[in-house]
């Protein structure tokens, strides 16, 4: 899967799992999505891993590995191409 | 353990005794907590708000988890998911609550419970819990 066609997935699986009420293709890949940006917090953190596992069957091994994951749009394509390729 | 120590003070406290911890994947925790003929089980009150059913697994969870009341009283209900009321408990009723970890990260636990009353079960759901955040008031 190219990161263009992953890119759009994720944000998808971000807004459809949180129950955002924003069009997917309005978040930007740099932003943050804690603190800034989206606004996410822990709880939502916890979905996106319930996520991720769901949808992707990847594995977030502990929240060190999480919070760098999570950092973006960007990073989560890195981090799950990353666990595809491994 | 004696009953002063689990997370809350009645009638805020819904759990009573430990009926089997977990193992180490946390699955198999029970508590049991007794409905007493007080003001708010018999008249409608308390007890008879699905919330609450949601607050007892969150606090069987967090016991269970901590395997100490005063850790566990450093947690607290976050969130509430899939929750299912079947019926509400009634006043002179122990209740048997079952939890097993459905998934965490960092701070943040996801638990699965069922609450049984004598005669089936009274409620099924998944709750939110947040630890180590909520300052600890002591009385």
């Amino acid at each position: 899967m190219s990161r263009e066609e992953l890119a759009p997935r994720v944000k998808d699986l971000i807004v459809r799992r949180l129950k955002l009420e924003i069009d997917p293709a309005s978040i930007d890949d740099g932003a943050p999505l804690f603190g800034e940006g989206l606004g996410l917090d822990s709880i939502d953190a916890l979905e996106l891993v319930l996520g991720l596992e769901q949808e992707f069957k990847i594995k977030v091994e502990d929240e060190e590995v999480g919070v760098k994951a999570f950092a973006s749009v960007n990073a989560l394509c890195d981090f799950i191409e990353q666990k595809k390729t491994a | 353990m004696t009953t002063a120590a689990f997370p809350h003070a009645y009638p805020f406290r819904f759990v009573d005794t430990v009926a089997q911890r977990p193992d180490a994947a946390f699955q198999g925790g029970r508590v049991r907590v007794r409905v007493t003929g007080n003001a708010r089980a018999s008249m409608g009150e308390g007890w008879q708000s699905p919330l609450l059913l949601a607050e007892a697994i969150a606090q069987a969870a967090l016991l269970l988890e901590a395997g100490d009341a005063a850790a566990a009283r450093r947690g607290y209900l976050a969130g509430i998911q899939e929750m299912t009321l079947e019926r509400a408990p009634r006043a002179g009723e122990t209740l048997e609550i079952a939890v097993r970890l459905h998934a965490s990260f960092g701070p943040v636990f996801r638990f699965d419970g069922e609450v049984h009353g004598e005669d089936g079960i009274l409620a099924r759901g998944s709750v939110l819990v947040r630890k180590g955040e909520a300052e600890v008031v002591e009385p």
